[in-house]
């Protein structure tokens, strides 16, 4: 009897704990977020006098949407970090089969050559490629970004899809060729839909890494090319920071990134965990 | 379909040796086995032949064409894996009529789902087209491969144990029915299987390969009653055969053996003699099957040797009892209702009419009873 009711408390107990827990890990989470979004309705008088109750105002989106050239650094984001991206997956896959298929002499040590790229502090590698692009004229240059930004995004990608290819028996390919297959129809019939998840995933978590760049376009690029980061700190000026307007341009700018991450939540924890569990 | 030959095949990975000059012959329509212990290079070998592999010597030819630099998917060869390779992406359905899909051997979508069909009610997998590969039990992945394999009408059938995994009752069925497909459509099948009943039952001629090596090609026949060394006699045959090792003299123009420490006179047949005194060496193993040897519980004469009941194990239909002469077991086929007592004095006597005789020190087959009955003719 004793032991029922002690079970019926802890049946009560235990899922409500559970949510007040979630609870409070969104509200961590999700705070930053929902902070900017509330920063962005403020006038800069209000903003260091009020918290939650405040007169709110289209303002700041009006100083930075209206008459400026923040869509065309919007744009500009979006061709380097989709050229980064693109360029990633052409060259990064192929890498990755052959990294997960052939053997060759040294081919862990490439592979950790490939994974260690991201262990550098961009900052440590940005004064040299700074001075070799301007040399060598791709500085300010879309092409020069989306060249660097592979440092941020190629690593990412080959390691997750090459973690896919190795879970794909050889003998799926021999069976392929043996129907008749060329290596192109088993490469796109075949591999790809094996390997979709987490090239998916990779890719996109790429993309917002890119995306989100800061160090690299902010010494390699300014003038021709912006970037929707390096926009943001123009709302920093000298005597005065107006908070708003940065709240503003970074609430659209996790726009995109917040959508995509919505849609492919799912896929993303599988695509990226389900290589590795299985090995 | 085609004959097939390798010619010298010479196939490293690495340091490793998997196939040291391999020859042989499969002719047309012929079902042929390959059939060895784990790591005997069997899979390679076919896969040298399905152009998976590529040989570092040798010749592979397929129909009297050389065809070590035709790439696999022209080579028209059907294979089944050993772990089934199927399209995880794709259902049974797409799964098997995938090699009527492809640009090389396209078929139109009718044809295609009459021969699904066909295969897949032979298989007893057609309740199961629109399932994934996933979604099967091993068994019924297998048939799946096996079914992708036969819906084609290639050069030869490559199969790599594909019965491996199936459950008894239906093994025992499957091969059957691949026996009767390999009459009526005249195939050219190679197969590899680790189980000896298989291979007897299917096969036309069976090859054993041991460490990358042929030891022995010939009919199921000529396997069992004329194994070439103690390898092939051990591969084949339930219980294992026995090897016991015997000394032989020569008294007074007679020869005789004495084995299991025991000091009973056994004689060969007339017709061994000569080539039993032709190699040269006393020490010699004589090899006799678990029905080979008859037993009783009480002394029949004085020319049975002794010894113990060490096991007794009933198998269905039969009874294998392990006898402890002291010197080693001997493993014997009972009927099955015999019953014995552990430790209880039990008396043996070989059937030396069927009795093989090996050279103790290099384990070659010397000779036995009657053989050119056994090697006289092949299939």
């Amino acid at each position: 009897m004793i032991e029922g009711k002690q079970k019926g408390i802890k049946g009560i107990l235990e899922p409500v704990l559970r949510n007040l827990g979630l609870t409070l890990f969104a509200m961590f989470a999700l705070f930053p977020l929902i902070w900017m979004v509330l920063c962005s309705f403020k006038s800069d008088a209000q903003m260091y006098n009020t918290v939650f109750v405040f007169d709110p105002t289209l303002d700041n989106y009006q100083a930075v949407l209206v008459g400026t050239d923040y869509f065309k650094a919007f744009f500009q984001n979006l061709v380097v970090a989709g050229g980064a991206v693109l360029v990633t997956i052409i060259a990064g896959v192929p890498c990755a089969y052959a990294l997960a298929r052939y053997n060759f002499r040294k081919k862990e040590d490439v592979a950790f050559q490939i994974l260690s790229f991201k262990f550098a502090p961009e900052i440590m590698v940005i004064l040299p490629v700074f001075l070799i692009f301007q040399k060598i004229g791709l500085y300010d240059t879309y092409l020069g970004l989306i060249w660097v930004y592979q440092l941020i995004t190629m690593p990412l990608v080959i390691w997750v899809v090459r973690g896919y290819f190795e879970d794909i028996s050889v003998e799926v390919e021999q069976a392929a060729q043996l129907d008749g297959y060329a290596w192109y129809e088993i490469f796109f019939k075949t591999l790809v839909p094996l390997i979709k998840p987490g090239l998916v995933s990779s890719a996109l978590l790429a993309f917002i890494f890119a995306w989100n760049s800061f160090t690299f376009p902010l010494i390699l690029s300014g003038f021709k090319i912006q970037t929707i980061t390096i926009t943001a700190l123009r709302y920093i000026a000298s005597d005065t920071v107006h908070y708003g307007q940065v709240a503003v341009a970074s609430t659209i700018a996790v726009l995109p990134e917040v959508i995509v991450a919505l849609f492919i939540q799912k896929h993303l924890v599988r695509g990226l965990s389900f290589g590795a569990v299985k090995g | 379909m085609a004959k097939i030959e390798l010619c010298n095949i010479t196939k490293k990975f690495g340091d490793v040796v998997a196939l040291s000059d391999v020859s042989l012959t499969v002719e047309d329509n012929e079902f042929f086995v390959l059939f060895g212990p784990a790591g005997a290079g069997k899979t390679t070998l076919l896969k040298t032949i399905a152009g998976a592999e590529f040989p570092e010597k040798g010749l592979v030819k397929i129909g009297g064409q050389i065809v070590n630099h035709v790439e696999p998917k022209d080579r028209n060869v059907s294979m089944v894996f050993e772990n089934y390779a199927l399209y995880p992406n794709l259902s049974v359905y797409d799964n098997i009529a995938s090699p009527m899909r492809s640009r090389l051997y396209r078929k139109d979508e009718a044809y295609i789902k009459d021969a699904v069909d066909r295969v897949t009610k032979m298989m007893k997998i057609n309740h199961l087209l629109d399932r994934k590969p996933s979604q099967l039990s091993n068994g019924q992945r297998q048939r799946v491969a096996l079914g992708r394999c036969l819906v084609r009408d290639p050069n030869v059938f490559l199969m790599d144990e594909p019965l491996a995994h199936l459950d008894a009752k239906l093994r025992h069925f499957m091969r059957g029915e691949l026996k009767e497909m390999q009459t009526s459509i005249n195939s050219t099948t190679i197969y590899v299987t680790h189980d000896y009943m298989e291979a007897m039952s299917l096969a036309d001629r069976i090859a054993v390969l041991n460490k990358g090596k042929i030891v022995q090609i010939g009919t199921a026949q000529e396997m069992y009653y004329t194994p070439c060394n103690e390898f092939v006699a051990s591969l084949f045959g339930e219980p294992e055969i026995n090897l016991i090792p015997a000394v032989m003299k020569t008294e007074g123009g007679t020869l005789y053996l004495r084995m299991l420490g025991q000091e009973i006179d056994l004689y060969p047949e007339e017709d061994t003699i000569d080539e039993l005194t032709a190699a040269g060496t006393g020490d010699i193993h004589i090899g006799l099957r678990g029905n080979d040897i008859r037993f009783a519980f009480e002394k029949p004469g004085d020319d049975w040797f002794e010894g113990t009941v060490y096991a007794n194990e009933p198998i269905g239909n039969k009874v294998i009892m392990t006898v402890d002469t002291g010197d080693c077991k001997v493993a014997l086929t009972c009927p099955n209702d015999t019953v014995a007592k552990l430790d209880q004095k039990v008396y043996i006597r070989p059937n030396m009419k069927n009795a093989l005789y090996f050279h103790g020190a290099t384990k070659e087959f010397i000779t036995r009873n009657n053989k050119a009955r056994y090697t006289g003719k092949k299939n």
